[in-house]
């Protein structure tokens, strides 16, 4: 008749009570699984979706102030522009890998030929053209060893990326793609030419006139080819199309330093101008410069963006701000939040209501057998086994009623989620987002849920374990104490 | 001497005012003797016994059991080892048999004991007058004088030499407390054991070896 065998026929013995025990346990698992799941699931969700965003940030005009301003307030406004030197300042914080900020501008070519997917109708490309070709993309670099090489945009497969003394001079080299050099028989270390054509336009007829042209001869000094990192979307012939249409385009780009993009702007720009007296008087007044970046930033972690934010906005002219992946999560992941932040209330009142239950009932329970455990006291049993018979009876009853709970708390937390998610899908909000490049994903609200996923790993199941256990051995342990503490007399006499 | 107790003290604390319920109370026990304390209701009998079986500790004096002070021995130790408590109310475990009732200390004693505990269980019962299917009911389905002798079993598994009661037999008819002593006058002449009651019955205090009247934190000899 040990303590562990007085344990086990307590349980056995005091059937209605421990099943009530049981009961209580049993519900308030239910909250504590259920809301555990749902925050493990959400908790899983932020973590993937924000690995799959990346860590990119840009810096750009805050659209939703520019909208909500006021005609007036508009009138005001002095619009700063964002200096490369501030651009720089940014680029110099702790949080940032890499940046880099570019122009880019469209040439066009009588000696090489636009590579052309069969699949892509170029007659329609053909009749839409007019004024200026713009065949070609020419992205200007600042930092030598190509951004997009390194986030597997792309991936040079011949020769090499740029040195920083060519970037820093503005060297007539450029990378281009694997199948544009193919087409136009071009190698490592040839040379190429584009057309920088000058057109005015005429507003009444709508036609455009060349006036002047220059040719821009650049080296070939590396070949890149796109990464397939395009996932195989459902087959719908829309979206395929612009894809192939976005590839396209990239495989026309050419990367070259970005001081060859000035150039080559701030030519056409001022060509444009002197035959068009009009159009430079009217942007004399508006003092507007052709020199516009929008620069763009990798952090090292997915986790600093918050604080990247926090540090940036305050050197940033008024209007701007922090532009960075986390800010489409909030979009699009806005029904797993507030689950997440619902489960996170539940889960504390649940801890907490566990607590104070489940010490009631036990206290409940301790004061019918506090004469109990004075008998055993009297009998000279330690203190140490009084607690450890009654922890036996509580424990093997709060494990059972855990453990049941554990999966029911589970299957609930599915139960609930799907409806709540369903519930949310219908009235799907419409965002409407600004394009930015290497910053918006193609990730959507269906996506998010898609790797919501309700499951019993291991971390929660001892997780679950671990609050539940502890939860109720607290909740014994100090009532129970309380009786061994005192003297036998007082129970019995 | 088997038991002595020297100099008790014990008080209630009534405000700034402490209220004695023992003042330098000393008295000593030998075994193979009956011995009953008397005293009228409040007198501070029950006060005594809980000293004399550590249930409780007296403010100043000492117990000693077999010379040693039973505060050196560990108090949670003497009652395992060296005393059987017998309460009024019985004080049995509700939702055990007689049986496991007495097997209880028989799990917490350090003293040796026969191997086959459920054995001796059932014999010590029956010698105190519990048979074998009375012995497998639940103690709550017991009469008052039954449940009393399984308390008293249970004070006997140990095998001490020292029965400490507090008003065994308070709670039973006459009959029955004269069956009651009767075992107690068998434990104490038959088995040489030291029996201490404490009551308010003449009756009982007449049959005993020695009695002791308890008044005002006084002990004095009874004839
Ligand atoms: N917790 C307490 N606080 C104050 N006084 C108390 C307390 N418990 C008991 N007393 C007092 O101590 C005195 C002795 O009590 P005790 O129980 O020892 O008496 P008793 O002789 O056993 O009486 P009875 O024959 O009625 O059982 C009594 O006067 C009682 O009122
Ligand atoms: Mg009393």
């Amino acid at each position: 008749m040990n303590f562990i065998k007085r344990g086990f026929l307590g349980i056995t013995r005091k059937k209605g009570k421990s099943l009530i025990l049981l009961a209580v346990i049993f519900i308030l698992g239910n909250l504590i699984s259920g809301a555990i799941s749902i925050q493990q699931a959400t908790g899983n969700v932020e973590s993937t979706v924000k690995e799959r965003l990346g860590t990119a940030a840009t810096i750009d005009i805050d659209y939703d102030e520019w909208d909500a301003m006021s005609d007036s307030e508009m009138e005001s406004l002095e619009m700063e522009e964002i200096s490369v030197d501030l651009i720089k300042e940014i680029g110099e914080l702790s949080y940032v890998k890499y940046y880099d900020y570019n122009m880019t501008f469209w040439l066009g070519s009588e000696s090489i030929e636009r590579y052309q997917d069969e699949d892509l109708d170029d007659e329609m490309e053909e009749d839409m053209m007019f004024g200026p070709s713009m065949d070609f993309t020419l992205k200007g670099i600042n930092y030598a060893p190509v951004i997009d090489f390194e986030e597997q945009k792309g991936k040079l497969v011949d020769g090499r990326v740029f040195t920083q003394e060519e970037v820093d001079g503005g060297s007539s080299v450029a990378v281009i793609s694997k199948k544009l050099a193919e087409e136009n028989n071009l190698n490592v270390g040839d040379t190429f030419t584009l057309a920088n054509d000058v057109y005015t336009y005429d507003y009444n007829t709508g036609e455009g006139d060349l006036v002047t042209s220059r040719d821009v001869v650049l080296e070939v000094i590396g070949l890149f080819e796109p990464q397939e990192a395009k996932k195989e979307t459902e087959e719908n012939s829309e979206s395929d199309m612009m894809v192939l249409m976005e590839d396209t385009e990239y495989y026309n780009t050419m990367y070259v330093p970005n001081e060859v993009v000035i150039d080559e702007t701030k030519y056409n720009w001022e060509e444009s101008l002197k035959a068009d007296e009009e159009l430079a008087e009217m942007m004399e007044e508006e003092e507007e410069s052709f020199e516009y970046y929008s620069p763009i930033y990798y952090l090292n972690n997915q986790e600093d963006i918050e604080a990247f934010t926090e540090e940036v906005k305050p050197l940033l002219p008024e209007l701007y701000t922090v532009i960075s992946a986390s800010d489409q999560y909030d979009n699009i992941a806005g029904p797993i939040e507030s689950m997440s932040k619902l489960a996170k209330y539940v889960l504390i009142v649940a801890v907490i209501a566990t607590v104070l239950i489940t010490g009631l009932v036990v206290l409940l329970f301790l004061r019918d057998r506090k004469r109990e455990l004075g008998i055993y006291l009297s009998l000279g049993e330690k203190r140490s086994r009084v607690v450890g018979q009654i922890l036996i009876e509580v424990m093997v009853v709060a494990v059972v009623g855990i453990t049941l709970s554990l999966f029911s708390g589970n299957l609930l937390a599915q139960q609930v989620s799907d409806t709540l998610m369903r519930a949310d899908d219908n009235n799907e909000e419409y965002f409407e987002e600004y394009y930015y490049e290497g910053i918006s994903t193609d990730l959507t609200a269906d996506d998010v849920m898609d790797s919501y996923e309700v499951t019993l790993n291991s971390s929660y199941v001892l997780g679950f374990y671990g609050v539940g256990l502890v939860t109720i051995l607290i909740s014994t342990i100090i009532p129970l104490i309380y009786i061994v503490r005192l003297n036998p007399k007082k129970i019995l006499m | 001497m088997i038991l002595e107790a020297k100099d008790l003290n014990y008080y209630y604390q009534d405000g700034e005012q402490r209220r004695y319920i023992l003042k330098d109370t000393s008295i000593s026990f030998e075994k193979g003797k009956f011995y009953t304390i008397l005293g009228q209701s409040g007198s501070g009998k029950t006060t005594l016994l809980s000293l004399l079986s550590a249930l409780d500790s007296p403010h100043s004096g000492e117990v000693l059991f077999n010379g040693d002070d039973i505060k050196k021995i560990g108090y949670e130790k003497y009652r395992r080892n060296n005393v059987g408590i017998i309460f009024q109310s019985y004080n049995l475990v509700p939702t055990f048999t007689a049986v496991e009732n007495v097997l209880v200390p028989m799990s917490i004693t350090e003293n040796e004991i026969p191997e086959d505990t459920k054995t001796v269980a059932y014999n010590l019962l029956d010698y105190i007058g519990i048979v074998k299917n009375k012995a497998d009911r639940l103690v709550n389905r017991l009469s008052g004088g039954e449940q009393q002798r399984v308390a008293i079993a249970r004070a006997l598994a140990t095998n001490v030499e020292l029965i400490l009661a507090d008003e065994p037999t308070g709670n039973l008819d006459e009959e029955m407390e004269q069956e009651i002593i009767e075992i107690f006058k068998k434990l104490a002449h038959e088995h040489g054991k030291c029996v201490i009651v404490v009551t308010h019955s003449n009756e009982i205090a007449l049959q005993s070896d020695q009695a002791f009247r308890l008044r005002k934190g006084v002990l004095t000899s009874y004839e």
